[in-house]
Parts: structure tokens; C-alpha cells; sequence
């Protein structure tokens, strides 16, 4: 298997004016061997990775793991006599919530949304983010020429500036505010969350993907295959990507957390996912009245985002720094 | 009336599920209009009340909702109002009016010695038969800016002429004369057994003609008036301050000052409550704190049965020819939805069966026609051919109370097959949307009383009239038959009579199952230790200015 040519530091990139310190020493095997020697010694990527697989199992087997049907509400022996939710009990081991229904069930199945928004819509904003940084980067301004009625036409289209400044139009817009509206337009529902969140997190992705793919092309190896006449798909998928991918898993890592704090926020804010389905967000909205009477409605939900939250920070901030070189021990 | 006011649109007052609704502060009742008692003997200080919203409007053409009303009544009196029940008697009037034995024509005599009274405490000038006949006919003008009067259109279009008013063909009603400085002649286009309680709302607030401009914003932020206060500051957004003056004809009302706050949520507000920094809760009680609540404070937390119903509407007269608009169908909701549940739910109110509140003359508690029973709801969704179910989609508000109810619903009628989808609008948007004739299949919606009679609980919902565009008819049911009974028996002039002919059409209502009454509500409201005595008004809730407190 052929792996990508290997160039040497210090170099200058023209253009930039950036002097840049980077080794890009790729033998493969090498580099991959010393990131899990890296990775192995991270009390931090083994809570992660730990944490991240118990809750990923247990949001698999919801349905299987959780005691009752998550959405109805258990009539007779849900509620106290008095109308307020059961603390837990043999029954109930994490009590009911405020319609009679079991909240361990709720709290299995809101991870589960939880995952399946944050690693969904982090999927897809890795892969958009990914091709308009790299396009961007890579192919700067396009010139295309036509053959119009035997005239040559010749057209440059900005695709860096379009794509980039697109990027950061994108950034500017209030998410939460933007999330609302088109909420109210559409209606609330799962696969909206989704495309929501993926449509404002690939920002990032976009940015930083652009930023090293322009150091990148111009390295001599890419130089290389351009002058052998490699066309830029080839290029960009047999040359660049190996070189921008741990940065792009490093990041859908970190983006995990991001996106099931907002998925949070917006079914707190009730534009989430819509009702009975449990989310920890909406969870925490429609117990807000018992933070005096009965905390653990709230605190549950809040622990379980934390968690999940903080999870996937420290497995996306382990996987960084095995993967740079200069934090190597 | 309708807990919150934006869109205002018809007669029709429209009480979201969860809130309550309730005016108070009327005029405290001055027997013979003697003047005050010594203000030395009475406590004074200062009496709070909190909301999460705030008043939409203090002149009494516009506020038709439970923050509005009791602070419009601070400063705003009518001719007749509430005595300490649904009674009603004389106020502004020397009596009550004289009314001609064909009960169209109402002679009203003034009070003497009714002075308005400026923001500043000031004597403006005496009230007389001209401001009456001013106030009334302002009601019904369709220049006011920048909206006319929400029930310009319904309840004064009884008196004779007022319709071209609203029309703009006339300036005045030709049934509103004034006889001389004390005296008004006013004449029905029919007779109408509730016109006494039409002018005892805030709308039949007697204003001072030459203040009450058609700007009607410019009128509320300097308001004038006979009531016992008047407005010292406002900030929208977080307060009103009302105070005590020196020129009131009636008993001096026991506290000095009144402040209403705005922007407190319910949590925030039981908290100030119980710490007595806040006197009176404006909203209702959290559900989640009232079992606790009730059981540290039980003499600080009033429950009152309100006058008013929380109701399933379903879409009886579809174009499109859905589900909905088979009686069995509906039946089957009826028997398909627990009740009990829902009472449990919101720890307060009753199960309703049927359409007049428990409190409401011409409640008939024999009118049950639909029991819990899912195994006969699932024959009758057999009998519709609609044994597989099918998809909806109900529309409410998106407060915890009302989120809770219809996830119960959505629970229940899962049960019987039928697939429900939830939409929550704020109140202000869900009014749009459920005036819009059979834009929302289900709709979970309140009615509270604008007065204690069974007319208000059908003419203004369930009428055909109201089911148009901006009617409150939100299950357009239009019933030609009901209607009929409906009119005979407004103008029926025997009171025992009347209400049989009201508890027949309830029953002819029911039969047709344009609604799942869901329950008569309760509200609990929670009081300082200040207050030093607190007595809910079955009409307006709470009166404040009758509230003595300490400091």
C-alpha cells in the first residue's frame, strides 16, 4: 500500500507568510503506533471512550433495557394520589415524571436521542464541512472555458471566496434564533434537529479543513502529482485527505458535545423534538416548576447532558493531542 | 374573557386552558354613597400583586384579559356592578335602572356628587349623562386607534342603532338618550335578560368625554376616572403603580397603594410570595409546587372554582370531510379520554361532563352523557369505520399545564387508534390560528365567563355566528336547530324557565359532541402573610382594592 510521499520541515508556505513548524513525517505505521501510545497513556481518552460506549449501549438497548414504554404514562400507579410524580421505588427505580410515566425508561431513551442527533448530525457536518473547506481550498478560482456558438468563452468563477465567505455568513447567523424560525415554519420534528444542527456546525469543519488543505497543496508532494497530471479529485482523496481526516475526527468529536447541548436547548426551548418522545432538554422544560419540590426531574436529565457532554469533550481532546506531534511525550 | 390579550377579535373571550381569568379591584361597594370614613382608621401600606405578563392596555375600550381587568378597575367604574356575589347592584347609577315591561327600554339615574379625578390626585369635574352616553357609543366606534373595542361587534350591539355605529354610519346609537344631566334613556333592539351584566364588564366603564380620545393608547397611559385610584407610573415590562386619592365618593378602600409587577414567572413569584415579598400570586400556582405549597400554607393558598371550562374542540363541519365531522367518532373521544387523570394532573378543578361550569346558573348535574369507557369508544370508532384509527394533529399553548393535558389526550386517544400530533403556539399565535376556520382539527382550549350566565357559555362559542373567521367557535359547529333554542331562550323572561330551555340546549349540544369537556378549572392562589384578609370575587377573582394589609 502506497503511503503518502513524505516532506520535510521547516517549511515556508508562499502565499501565507507563515513559517510553520510541522512534521509531516508519514510513515504510516509509525504514526499511527505512536498515537495509541499516546492515546493509552490518557487517563482521559479511556474515561471518554469508556463512558461514550456504556451510554452508546445503553441508548441501543433502550427498548430492550428500559422497564416500561417510555411514552405512556402508567395510570393508577404513576402519581401519588395527590397528582405529583412518584420518588423512586422498587417499581419506579427512578421515580415517574410529572404524567406518571417511568423515568428510567425516559432517561434510556432521551440518550438516545441525544446520541442520535449528536453523532447524526455530526456525521453529515463533518462530510459538508469537509468537501466546501477542502473544495475551497483546493481549487481556489475555477476557470472554465465554453465553446459558445464557436467563440471560446472564458469564465472564472470565485468558488474560495464564494464557499468561504458563504462560511462565515453561516457563522454569523444567531443559531438559536434561526433554529426557531425555521421550526415554526416546518414544524418540530427529529430529522429538523438534525439537519438544523448539521446545517450551523459544518462551519467549523469548513474553516479548519480549509486552512490546512491550503498549506497542504502547496507541498511538494501535491505539487508533484499536479505535474504528473493527477486529476484533482485523485488528489484531494489520495493525497490530501489522509492528512486532514484525524483532524476532521478530532473535531466531529469535540462537535459531538456541541450538538447535543443544542439539541438540549432546543427541546428545551420547545422547537426540539416534539412530544411524547423523550429528550433530556425537554425533560428539563417540563419539570422546571418542580426545581423546589423534586429535583431529581431536573437534576437527571442535567447530570445525563453533562455526562454525555463532558464524555465526548475529553475523548475528542485526547484524540488532539495524540494526534499532535508536539504534545508527544 | 381570554387570559391574554393581543388579537382581538370578536365578543368571544377566550381563557387558555391554563390560565385563570379574573378581574378585580372593582369598586368597593358604598352603600348610599355617603363619603368616606376616616382613612386614619383603616390600614394603609402598600398591596403587590405579580404576573408574568403585563397589562395590554388600561383604557377599558381595549384590556379584555385577567391582568388587564383588575388593574382597570382601580381606577375605572360602571354604571351597575358586582356586589360581593354574582348580585348585581347600582354604583355609578342611584339605583337600579327602571326597566319597561317589554324589557326594552333602561332608565338609568346618576349618582350625585361622582367626581373623575386626574393622575395627579386632582378633581377633573363631575361625571354626567353625556359621558355615559359617550362611553357606550365609544365601545361601539370603529375609529379607535389602534384597534376598535374587541367586542365592538357583540354584547352592546344589543342596544337599538348601535349596529350602524359599528358600520360607521352613525356617530352615536339612537337607543342611548340622555334625558338630562342625571338621567339616560337606553333602548334594546331585543330584549336581552343579560344587558345589566354586559354593563357591568370594564367595557361599560363610564369615561370622561372630553379626555377619552379615540388614541386609545394615549388614553391608557394617562388614564382618568371616578374609581378610587389612579395610575402614578407604569413601566411596561416590569410595573404599574396605582395609589389612593382624596376624592373618591365612596368608602375609602383600605390600602394606599397598589403595585403590580410584571415579568415574574410563576416559580419566582411562589417564592417572593412565601418570603411575603410579593402579596398576592397573579397567576396561577405552579403545579409543581402546589401540593407542597398547600401543605406548609394552608391558610395563604385560596382555591376557587372558576367559572369557567377547559374543552377538546374537534372540526364537526370540515370541507375536506375528515374523521372529525362523524358524530360517532366524536362520541368515541368522548368516552376515550379519562377525566379523572386530567383533574389529577392539574391537582385542581373537576371533571367536566358538560358545558355550564359548576358555578354557573343552569348547571345541571345530571348532564353526563359520555363516561370513561375505552372499550365503547373503540366500538363506535368500529361503528364510524374508523376501527384502524387515523392521524391528527391537536393545537394548544405551550405552558407546563397545558403541555401536560394533551399528552394525556394524545395517551388516550392512542388508545382508540388515533394518532395525535402536538403543536404548542404561544397564546398570542394559537388565537390566529384557531380563529381560522378548520386550519386546527383538535384545539385544547379554556373559556372563562365575561358573565354568570349560560348565554356566555354558547352564543360567543358555539353559536353559529361565532363559527366565522375570528369567531371563538373552534369546532365550527353550527347547529341551526340549537341556535333557534339558543335565541328563545335569551329572551325568555322567566328565570327558571330560561335556564331549563338553557340545560335542554346544553344537552342538544352535547348530543352532537362538538366538544370533550374536559374539566370545570380551579385556581389557587397563593397570599402573603400581609394580607390580612383575602376573599375571592366569584365573578372577577380578586378585588383589590379591598385587601387591607400591614407593613
Amino acid at each position: 500500500m502506497a503511503g503518502p510521499p513524505t516532506s520535510r520541515a521547516p517549511i515556508t508556505v508562499p502565499g501565507i507568510g507563515l513559517d510553520l513548524d510541522v512534521e509531516f513525517d508519514h510513515e504510516a505505521e509509525g504514526a499511527r503506533t505512536r498515537m495509541w501510545r499516546e492515546l493509552r497513556r490518557d487517563p482521559g481518552f479511556w474515561t471518554g471512550a469508556i463512558t461514550v460506549l456504556t451510554l452508546v449501549i445503553l441508548a441501543a438497548g433502550a427498548g430492550l433495557i428500559s422497564p416500561y414504554d417510555p411514552d405512556l404514562a402508567i395510570r393508577g400507579r404513576g402519581l401519588a394520589a395527590n397528582g405529583d410524580p412518584l420518588g423512586p421505588t422498587a417499581e419506579f427505580p427512578l421515580g415517574t415524571d410529572r404524567l406518571g410515566r417511568d423515568y428510567l425508561s425516559r432517561l434510556l431513551h432521551g440518550a438516545r436521542t441525544s446520541l442520535i442527533v449528536g453523532i447524526g448530525a455530526n456525521f453529515v457536518a463533518s462530510l459538508l464541512g469537509a468537501a466546501v473547506g477542502g473544495t475551497a481550498a483546493f481549487v481556489g478560482t475555477a476557470h472554465l472555458s465554453f465553446r459558445v456558438g464557436g467563440r471560446r468563452l472564458n469564465v472564472s468563477l470565485p468558488v474560495e471566496t464564494f464557499l468561504m465567505r458563504l462560511t462565515d455568513v453561516v457563522l454569523s447567523l444567531p443559531a438559536l434564533l434561526l433554529a426557531i424560525a425555521l421550526v415554526a415554519v416546518v414544524g418540530p420534528s427529529l430529522l429538523l434537529v438534525l439537519i438544523v444542527i448539521a446545517g450551523l456546525l459544518w462551519t467549523v469543519t469548513a474553516r479548519i479543513v480549509y486552512n490546512r488543505v491550503r498549506l497542504l497543496r502547496e507541498f511538494e508532494f501535491v505539487v508533484a502529482a499536479r505535474a504528473l497530471g493527477a486529476p484533482t479529485a485523485r488528489i484531494l482523496l489520495r493525497h490530501v485527505a489522509p492528512h486532514v481526516a484525524s483532524l476532521i475526527v478530532v473535531y466531529a468529536t469535540l462537535g459531538i458535545a456541541a450538538s447535543v447541548l443544542l439539541e438540549a436547548v432546543l427541546s428545551f426551548l420547545g422547537v426540539g423534538v416534539p412530544p411524547p418522545a423523550a429528550s433530556w432538554g425537554t425533560m428539563i422544560a417540563e419539570h422546571a416548576g418542580y426545581f423546589r419540590t423534586d429535583p431529581r426531574l431536573l437534576v437527571l436529565p442535567g447530570v445525563g447532558i453533562m455526562i454525555i457532554v463532558l464524555a465526548f469533550n475529553l475523548l475528542g481532546d485526547a484524540l488532539r493531542d495524540a494526534l499532535d506531534p508536539r504534545s508527544w511525550k | 374573557m381570554r387570559t391574554r390579550n393581543r388579537r382581538t377579535t370578536s365578543a368571544a373571550s377566550l381563557t387558555l386552558a391554563f390560565l385563570l381569568a379574573a378581574c378585580g379591584g372593582a369598586a368597593p361597594q358604598s352603600p348610599g354613597g355617603t363619603t368616606a370614613p376616616e382613612s386614619s382608621t383603616l390600614a394603609a401600606g402598600t398591596l403587590s400583586i405579580g404576573f408574568e405578563g403585563d397589562i395590554f392596555s388600561l383604557d377599558p375600550s381595549q384590556g379584555y384579559d385577567f391582568i388587564s381587568w383588575p388593574a382597570e378597575r382601580l381606577i375605572f367604574e360602571t354604571l351597575i356592578a358586582y356586589g360581593d356575589g354574582t348580585d348585581l347592584v347600582p354604583h355609578l347609577a342611584d339605583a337600579m335602572p327602571e326597566v319597561s315591561d317589554d324589557g326594552l327600554v333602561y332608565t338609568f339615574t346618576l349618582r350625585d356628587g361622582v367626581n373623575f379625578v386626574n393622575g395627579d390626585g386632582s378633581v377633573h369635574r363631575e361625571m354626567t349623562a353625556d359621558d355615559v352616553a359617550f362611553s357606550f357609543n365609544r365601545i361601539l366606534n370603529p375609529n379607535l386607534t389602534p384597534a376598535p373595542s374587541p367586542v365592538s361587534g357583540s354584547f352592546f350591539t344589543v342596544i337599538e342603532g348601535a349596529q350602524a355605529v359599528v358600520e360607521g354610519d352613525a356617530e352615536e346609537a339612537s337607543g342611548i338618550v340622555v334625558v338630562d344631566e342625571r338621567t339616560l334613556e337606553i333602548t334594546l333592539a331585543q330584549a336581552d335578560p343579560t344587558f345589566l351584566n354586559i354593563i357591568a364588564m370594564p367595557f361599560g366603564s363610564v369615561v370622561p368625554a372630553d379626555l377619552a380620545g379615540e388614541d386609545t393608547d394615549a388614553f391608557s397611559e394617562d388614564p382618568v376616572d371616578t374609581g378610587p385610584y389612579t395610575l402614578e407610573s407604569r413601566t411596561i415590562g416590569e410595573e404599574a403603580v396605582f395609589v389612593r386619592h382624596d376624592h373618591y365618593w365612596g368608602e375609602t378602600p383600605p390600602t394606599d397603594r397598589i403595585e403590580f409587577r410584571f415579568g415574574v414567572d410563576g416559580n419566582t413569584a411562589a417564592q417572593q410570595v412565601e418570603a411575603n415579598q410579593l402579596d398576592i400570586m397573579g397567576d396561577p400556582v405552579p403545579a409543581g409546587v402546589v401540593n407542597s405549597l398547600r401543605e406548609s400554607y394552608p391558610d395563604r393558598l385560596v382555591v376557587v372554582n372558576q367559572v369557567a371550562v377547559h374543552y377538546l374542540t374537534m372540526d364537526t363541519s370540515d370541507p375536506e370531510g375528515g374523521p372529525l365531522t362523524d358524530v360517532l367518532v366524536r362520541q368515541a373521544f368522548n368516552h376515550a379520554i379519562d377525566k379523572e387523570n386530567i383533574v389529577q394532573l392539574l391537582r385542581r378543578g373537576v371533571v367536566a361532563h358538560c358545558v355550564y361550569p359548576t358555578e354557573l346558573p343552569g348547571h345541571n348535574p345530571d348532564c353526563a352523557p359520555y363516561d370513561y369507557d375505552p372499550e365503547r369508544a373503540r366500538e363506535l370508532m368500529e361503528e364510524a369505520g374508523f376501527g384502524e384509527g387515523f392521524a391528527t394533529t391537536v393545537y394548544t399553548d405551550p405552558s407546563e399545564d397545558s403541555t401536560a393535558v394533551v399528552q394525556a389526550i394524545q395517551q388516550d386517544l392512542g388508545e382508540i387508534g388515533v394518532e395525535v400530533e402536538i403543536v404548542a403556539q404561544e397564546f398570542d399565535v394559537l388565537l390566529g390560528t384557531v380563529s381560522v376556520p378548520h386550519e386546527a382539527p383538535l384545539v385544547y382550549i379554556g373559556w372563562f365567563q365575561d358573565f354568570p350566565d349560560p348565554s356566555d357559555f354558547y352564543d360567543p362559542i358555539l353559536s353559529c355566528a361565532a363559527a366565522v373567521e375570528g369567531g371563538f367557535n373552534t369546532g365550527w359547529w353550527c347547529n341551526e336547530d340549537a341556535d333557534a333554542l339558543a335565541a328563545e331562550a335569551k329572551a325568555e323572561p322567566n328565570a327558571e324557565r330560561r335556564l331549563e330551555m338553557y340545560q335542554e340546549l346544553e344537552l342538544m349540544v352535547m348530543e352532537e359532541a362538538p366538544w370533550v369537556p374536559l374539566l370545570f378549572p380551579a385556581i389557587d392562589t397563593f397570599i402573603s402573610e400581609r394580607v390580612q384578609s383575602f376573599e375571592p370575587h366569584p365573578v372577577w377573582f380578586v378585588d383589590l382594592a379591598k385587601y387591607p394589609v400591614t407593613d
